[in-house]
Parts: C-alpha cells; sequence; structure tokens
C-alpha cells in the first residue's frame, strides 16, 4: 500500500515545479516586447525569432532552475540590451545606405558588443570555488540578446557584436580578476 | 513551535525560494505536521486532513514567490488560513442550497398563499371588466375559445373572430391597466 505522505510529498514537488515553471514563464515572456520590436524591425524575421525564442527559453530555464543559474539572468540581461538597443535605435533613426556599402549598421553592432562586454565585465558574477553557472549564463543571455538586436544585419552584425563583446569584456573581467 | 525551529524554517523556506531543491523534504518535515494540527483546530476532523493538504500543496506551489524580508511562519499560515476560510465559505454555501432544495422546501404547504390568492383575484377582476368592456359577440367567442367549444363555424373563420377579439381585448386591457 502507498505511504499517503509519499504521496502528499510527491503532489506537493510536482506543485512547487509547476509553480516555478509558471513564474519562470510569466518572466521569460516580460521579454517578449524587446524581441517583438526587433522583429517588426528585420527584413528578415527567421534569425531573429529564433535567437528571440532561445532567449526567452534560457531565460525561463534559469528561472526556473533557480540559484547559480539565475544569479546569471540580471547581469546578462543588462549587458546584453546595450547591443539589443543600439541597432534598432540606429533603424530608427532612419539611416538609408546603398545595399553592401553601408558602415554604419557593423560598426553600431561593434560599440553595442564593445559596450555591453564592457557591461558584463563590470556586472558578471565571478566563477568562484569552481562554481561557474553563473558566470556562464550570464554570458550566453548577453550573447543571445545582443544577436536579437544585431541579426537585424545579418551574419556580420552577428560576428562583429560578437568580436566588440569579447573585446570590451576580456580586460575589464582581467583587471577584475588581478 | 520554538524559536530556533522558527529560524530554521525562515532559512529553508528562503533556500527554497531561490531553488534550492534540497530544501524541500526539510520544509515538508516541519510544515505538514503544523498545518495538520492548525487545520484541526479551526475544522472539523475529517475536513481538516484535506485542508491541510490543500493548504500545503498551495504552499509549495507558490513557494517560488516566497519574499524572504517576510515572515516564513506566518505566510505559511496565512495560506492555510485563506485554505480554511474558502472551505467554511463553501460549506456554507451548500448549506444554504440543501435549505432551498432540501427537505424542509418538500414540506412547504404547496396551496396558494393568500398574497398569491389576492393577486389571482385581482386578475380575474380584471379580466372580467375587459370583457364586459368587449362587444358581446367578441366576448362570447373567447369565452367559447376558453372552453375549447367552437360554434357551428368553419374553424377558419372561428380563428380569425377569436384573433380579431384577442386582438381588441389586449387594446382594452392596456387601457384599464393603465399601461401605455
Amino acid at each position: 500500500m502507498a505511504d499517503p505522505d509519499g504521496l502528499l510529498r510527491e503532489r506537493a514537488r510536482r506543485a512547487y515545479e509547476m509553480g516555478r515553471l509558471g513564474a519562470a514563464l510569466r518572466n521569460g515572456l516580460l521579454l517578449l516586447p524587446a524581441v517583438g520590436i526587433a522583429l517588426v524591425c528585420c527584413s528578415n524575421p527567421g534569425p531573429t525569432l529564433i535567437s528571440g525564442a532561445g532567449l526567452v527559453l534560457l531565460v525561463g530555464f534559469c528561472q526556473w532552475r533557480g540559484r547559480d543559474y539565475r544569479r546569471g539572468i540580471r547581469p546578462g540581461l543588462v549587458a546584453g540590451f546595450v547591443p539589443l538597443l543600439l541597432p534598432i535605435l540606429a533603424q530608427a533613426t532612419g539611416h538609408v545606405c546603398a545595399s553592401g556599402g553601408c558602415l554604419l549598421f557593423p560598426a553600431v553592432c561593434g560599440v553595442g558588443g564593445l559596450l555591453g562586454g564592457i557591461t558584463l565585465g563590470m556586472v558578471a558574477p565571478r566563477p568562484r570555488d569552481g562554481r561557474g553557472i553563473p558566470f556562464v549564463t550570464s554570458c550566453l543571455i548577453a550573447g543571445l540578446a545582443g544577436s536579437v538586436g544585431c541579426l537585424l544585419y545579418g551574419l556580420v552584425g552577428l560576428g562583429v557584436m560578437f568580436v566588440g563583446l569579447l573585446a570590451g569584456a576580456t580586460p575589464v573581467l582581467a583587471a577584475r580578476r588581478a | 513551535m520554538d524559536r530556533a525551529t522558527l529560524s530554521e524554517l525562515q532559512t529553508l523556506m528562503e533556500r527554497l525560494a531561490d531553488g534550492d531543491r534540497s530544501a524541500f523534504h526539510p520544509v515538508f518535515a516541519v510544515l505538514w505536521p503544523l498545518l495538520r494540527r492548525f487545520a484541526a483546530r479551526h475544522l472539523r476532523p475529517e475536513e481538516a486532513e484535506d485542508t491541510a493538504q490543500e493548504a500545503l500543496v498551495k504552499i509549495f506551489f507558490r513557494a517560488g514567490e516566497f519574499d524572504p524580508s517576510r515572515n516564513a511562519l506566518a505566510w505559511a499560515l496565512g495560506i492555510a488560513a485563506f485554505e480554511i476560510k474558502t472551505l467554511r465559505r463553501r460549506r456554507l454555501r451548500r448549506r444554504e442550497d440543501a435549505v432551498r432544495e432540501g427537505p424542509f422546501e418538500r414540506l412547504r404547504d404547496q396551496a396558494p398563499t393568500p398574497e398569491e390568492e389576492a393577486m389571482a383575484r385581482d386578475s380575474e377582476r380584471m379580466l372580467q371588466e375587459a370583457l364586459g368592456a368587449l362587444p358581446p359577440e367578441d366576448a362570447e367567442t373567447l369565452r367559447l375559445y376558453a372552453r375549447g367549444e367552437r360554434p357551428s363555424l368553419a374553424a377558419a373563420t372561428f380563428r380569425k373572430r377569436v384573433e380579431r377579439a384577442l386582438t381588441r381585448l389586449r387594446s382594452v386591457w392596456r387601457t384599464t391597466d393603465g399601461r401605455p
């Protein structure tokens, strides 16, 4: 015969996980406006949609998992929103140039990545005692959030943004470690 | 509950809210007996167990939203108290429904009340007055129709006369009833 306390324990455990999942999804959905604006601005929504969905799912997962995973969400989003919003703002200024001849938009992604990298270097949790999860999740979230904005300019924008992110974060992280 | 257990519950709830699954079993072990006692103090024994279970499941469902600045025990008992209140309200509503549909309602005298009788008498008097105001042949047609009889006329003709008489009766009724 099943232990009634055991059954209740299982029910309570399921309720706990479901409650966390619901809250995580609600929090993840808060990112939808930013992803939606990026989707409205771009001419090729496929890649932006994929990276936007990836960002929402990753933030939702980290929120649900909690603890070290959750600690990386805020720094990642703070750093990632710079390269996410800068290209959208640049697009909104209405700059027009001949196809393939524009250097402004990749430069915007590079600057966004650089600023985001510096921010990431300053706010990312430092890996301590072999626990690098918060650092890794914050980097992943920053990268995904930045890619949602920079994919507006295709793979060039994305590549330049990642180079900027790396170039911005590395010296700051090294200085923090020293 | 002693101070040490209270402080332990607070720490455990904070860990659980943060996502530390290892705090689940200790929180369960502290809360379950506590909620059972709390429900037993406020409800009948057959209801207390179920309500305590529901409260416990709700507490764990909302554990992720627990604010560490709040008192864990007060928070948990608040959820349990709401559950108890809900059950009592449901019980009260069930009791009211039972009274409305139960044996007492069947015991009620099926005869019309004095008020219903007075209203019926009023309606009858008003109908007789309206019939009296109609031309005699219309009043006769309606009386025959009400009794289910038909004079030696074609059915379609009688139906036409009934319709005409009813239209006139409606018009008279509106006038005597004081409606436009």
